[in-house]
């Protein structure tokens, strides 16, 4: 059994019996030790529950199990150095069993790392590797063991070490492949989400901007043109006064003028009204509600500059919200409210008619599609006899 | 009559300024945006300042709040405002208080040479001016989205619009090419459905009707 040991590690008289000595003072000192705390503070069973963890300490079975392993590992460890010691020393056969026991708490902890990945590929993932690390373990652990126990100097885990990383690594890819690639594809269609995200929004606001450039130019060329057209042709009338043809003709000429400013103002007016434009969303919608006669009540709590495609998909909504409320709702009240919440414009528009508004009907699908346009909501809540509340949430991005 | 015109589109500039010319109205100064109107309003003390609603340099209201501030500054001074489109909502902050010498007028209306000429001494000698698009809308609005509540036709519909543009019964009847005894009649009946007391001066006529389509505060 006595292993070769080189003439420096040989053991003296003085050092076999030093430590022994040592270990059973401490071994005395403890004992006092925890006799004076049982007498004294511990209730009678503390040192044995530090030592052996009980079920009612709220752990599940498995946990006490493991627990209970792990403790007994490390005092049968402790139990055998202390046989080794007792035995009179010599090879130092007690590290196979350590090797045996740690391999045992290995096994236990890898199992419990690998248990807590989620399920599927990644938890067999893994499983695989805790057994790779395991026998891995065993085989290094061995070789080392005879390296220092035996001087046995070759290598010879290695094709096996060789052969464990091998085999782990291919099932992993194996297991994994489908999950990188979905991840890729998954990277692959955030960063269409957030690329498609981001141009519609910069779409929507240049649509916006787009529109009110329109309207100007609109203003500053066409329609100013047709007014220093109609203004000319007053002046051509009033030289032909005596010349009932030609004025008859001048005359013709300028209703055409006038229907022309008529329909580009109509077209205008669509696409920003001018009081928006001018003035902003709450003096339109006072000009609006008192355009319907309705009474309606406004509430505005707007604290900063609104972006035009906010101010203008606020505006259409409030406007078809009214004009129903106008033609269908037969209604004693009507109510208004605009507020900044939580980086977005809520829009509220109520009344106490009849209700029963379609949610389908053309008009708020159209408002709808507008709304969503920005990222935002609209709600209809229309019980027959209950009124109509339209709400609209627009975030101001 | 001595007339400052404020208007950034030089199209349209020259071509009122030819206009005035024409029909013996001296036009003192012509300029392009808010602050220059009241500068030149302030030297030149002219009868009629012809504002246009949209200057620079934030090209949305500029015009109509130079006009009301000019206004403030010399009651007396006729103001005619000329915009593209007409909002309800500007006219009564352009009348306020007082009516008298305010002109709110569709710029395509200086086509009608001589119904614009005459709208320019009128506000010039304190008339009020109010087109015809601005009685429509507030007369469709009141009656509640197109109802006839007040049993208007048609005719006394366009007789009332007139009015309110200051004309008097014969140009009414002229633009409308009926006799001025049919205006008479329509405007009879107006006066009862909306149930005003009749009156014969042409400026009375048109506060009358404003004031009950309330846009004058």
């Amino acid at each position: 059994m006595r292993a070769p040991v080189g003439s420096a590690q040989a053991p003296t008289p003085t050092t076999v019996h030093a430590p022994w000595s040592a270990f059973r003072e401490t071994i005395h000192s403890v004992a006092e030790r925890a006799d004076a705390s049982i007498d004294l503070t511990l209730a009678p069973g503390a040192v044995r529950r530090r030592w052996m963890p009980v079920l009612a300490a709220g752990l599940s079975i498995g946990e006490y199990a493991r627990s209970l392993v792990r403790r007994l590992a490390f005092l049968t460890a402790c139990l055998l150095a202390g046989i080794w010691l007792l035995a009179g020393q010599g090879y130092f056969w007690p590290a196979w069993a350590w090797l045996g026991l740690g391999v045992l708490v290995l096994v236990d902890l890898g199992a419990g790392w690998a248990w807590r990945r989620p399920p599927g590929a990644l938890r067999r993932v893994a499983c695989v590797w805790t057994l790779v690390v395991v026998a891995a373990t065993i085989l290094v652990c061995t070789w080392l063991l005879t390296y220092l126990l035996a001087q046995d100097r070759s290598f010879w885990p290695a094709w096996a070490l060789l052969g464990l990383g091998t085999a782990g690594s291919a099932y992993s890819l194996i297991a994994l492949h489908d999950r990188l690639l979905v991840a890729r594809g998954r990277r692959a269609l955030r960063a269409r989400i957030d690329m498609l995200t981001r141009t519609r929004s910069q779409a929507v606001v240049a649509q916006a901007a787009e529109l009110r450039r329109i309207e100007r130019d609109l203003h500053d060329g066409a329609q100013a043109r047709l007014v220093a057209l109609t203004l000319q042709l007053g002046r051509a009338e009033m030289r032909v006064l005596d010349q009932p043809e030609l004025r008859g003709l001048i005359l013709d000429a300028q209703r055409e003028a006038h229907l022309a400013i008529a329909e580009l103002r109509d077209l205008a007016r669509g696409l920003v009204p001018p009081l928006l434009a001018d003035r902003g969303l709450v003096a339109a919608v006072e000009s609006l509600a008192a355009r319907y006669g309705l009474g309606t009540a406004i509430e505005a709590d707007i604290r900063r500059g609104l972006a035009p495609a906010v101010e203008s998909a606020a505006y259409f909504v409030i406007a078809e919200a009214l004009t129903n409320t106008a033609k269908h709702a037969a209604a004693q009240h009507s109510w208004v409210a605009v507020s900044d919440e939580h980086g977005a414009l809520a829009v509220k528009v109520g009344d106490d008619g009849r209700g029963g508004a379609d949610p389908h009907g053309s008009g708020l699908a159209g408002l709808r599609a507008r709304v969503e346009a920005l990222d935002g909501s609209l709600r209809v809540h229309s019980a027959a006899g209950a009124g109509t509340v339209l709400e609209a949430r627009l975030p101001c991005g | 009559m001595r007339v400052v015109i404020a208007e950034d589109l030089a199209l349209l500039r020259e071509g009122l300024v030819a206009l005035l010319r024409e029909n013996d109205i001296e036009v003192v100064a012509q300029v392009q945006d808010g602050p220059a109107l009241l500068r030149a309003l302030a030297g030149h003390e002219p009868d009629l300042a012809i504002v246009d609603v949209r200057l620079p340099p934030s090209y949305s209201d500029e015009g109509l709040l130079a006009a009301i501030e000019a206004r403030r500054r010399q009651p007396a001074l006729g103001v005619l405002v000329l915009s593209q489109y007409v909002e309800t909502a500007y006219a009564s902050e352009l009348i306020g208080e007082d009516s008298a010498g305010i002109g709110y007028l569709l710029k395509e209306r200086v086509g009608d040479v001589k119904a614009f000429i005459d709208a320019l001494h009128s506000v010039a000698a304190g008339g009020t001016v109010i087109d015809r698009q601005v009685v429509a809308e507030l007369l469709t609005l009141r009656d509640g989205a197109g109802e006839a509540r007040w049993g208007l036709t048609a005719r006394e519909r366009d007789v009332l619009a007139l009015m309110a543009e200051g004309r008097s019964n014969t140009a009414i009847a002229e633009s409308l090419v009926v006799t001025p005894g049919a205006v008479e009649k329509h405007i009879t009946n107006i006066f009862a459905k909306l149930e005003l007391p009749a009156c014969d001066d042409d400026h009375r006529r048109v506060l009358a009707v404003l004031a009950y389509l309330r846009v004058a505060r």
